[in-house]
């Protein structure tokens, strides 16, 4: 499993993280930041769709949201409607696999959000939680 | 999970409350309620955030609600709401017998009133008599004056949480039958 992009999205869908590795430049960060944005509609959908059994409990991972070509897109929403979202570059991630980066991510946020220097809804510049996200990402040569 | 979870004496919770209404009360720049209010609601935020974080996502108003009830009012008042009723359009009571953070709240302090059951004697009703009719019935009104202001933090703790959740609302408390308190939450209708 190879992460190559990490992002975080508050609850009006504003960019709150964003982190790509890839050495490509302003045009990658550009193209992923756009994968990103299209996912969200994803999100959207897998939210308010109705399929839903009754007593059944609602994971807040959401799977994979959106293939393109090169990438996959998997996404996490928090019960504050936060959304997480990772840019895959594989093909076989395991949905477990994914959901223990997700919590790892999310305990990450959690940590930086309770920080009381931290405004809500605003970028997030918490040094230790780029760290710790970045430390999941895969840099690639 | 792999963390573990640090305690601390309730009473500094206890001072800390008390010392924040006091402090707020004798400044001038911001009234009373606002600051608290304020505070309360950024609490209510992180709390919100970090008491769901591994839980399943919470859908329906119904499930928010009931974890609030339960989860969140043991997390911060160390028992659950002893009862919840709506009228299943947007207003929740939640009724807690017990209101934990009022149990230690000086009632009687303000009346100089040393002793309303020994009152029978005929000594002291020869002059007392126009403040001696009953010890009870004047306090009442200013215990739950005293009570409102230290009410303004758990209403934003609540309010803030519940806000974060995904249900912007109102939250008002009433504390006229002292240990318990009852909380009005109103939903906005999104």
């Amino acid at each position: 499993m190879v992460l190559v992009c990490a992002s975080v999205v508050g609850r009006a869908n504003n960019p709150l993280y964003f982190r790509s590795l890839l050495p490509g430049g302003d045009a990658e960060i550009l193209k992923f930041q756009y994968i990103v944005h299209c996912a969200l509609d994803a999100v959207e959908e897998k939210v308010t769709s109705p399929q839903r059994r009754s007593g059944d409990a609602v994971e807040s991972y959401l799977g994979l949201l959106y293939p393109t070509e090169d990438y996959r897109v998997y996404g996490y929403i928090s019960n504050t409607r936060i959304k997480l979202m990772l840019i895959v570059d594989d093909h076989v991630a395991r949905d477990d696999e994914m959901r223990q980066v997700f919590k790892k991510f999310h305990q990450a946020y959690v940590d930086a959000a309770s920080n009381p220097f931290y405004t809500a809804n605003t970028p997030l510049t918490s040094k230790r939680f780029d760290s710790t996200v970045t430390a999941k990402l895969t840099p690639r040569t | 999970m792999e963390r573990q979870r640090r305690t601390c004496a309730e009473t500094c919770l206890e001072l800390l409350s008390i010392e924040l209404v006091h402090y707020y009360a004798a400044q001038n720049q911001a009234p009373l309620a606002a600051s608290t209010e304020a505070i309360g609601f950024r609490v209510g935020r992180q709390l919100a955030e970090r008491c769901t974080w591994d839980r399943p996502r919470l859908v329906e108003q119904l499930d928010v609600m009931k974890f609030i009830c339960k989860e969140f009012w043991i997390e911060l008042f160390q028992k659950q709401v002893d009862n919840l009723r709506t009228n299943h359009r947007g207003t929740f009571v939640l009724k807690d017998s017990n209101f934990r953070w009022l149990s230690k709240l000086s009632v009687d302090l303000p009346p100089p009133i040393k002793g309303p059951p020994a009152d029978t004697q005929g000594g002291a009703a020869d002059k007392g008599t126009p403040r001696e009719s009953n010890g009870a019935l004047p306090t009442s009104p200013t215990a739950s004056e005293a009570a409102q202001d230290y009410l303004h933090l758990p209403c934003a703790i609540i309010r803030g949480a519940l806000t974060h959740l995904g249900l912007p609302c109102t939250v008002s408390a009433d504390a006229s039958a002292l240990p318990a308190c009852d909380f009005t939450i109103n939903i906005r209708a999104s």
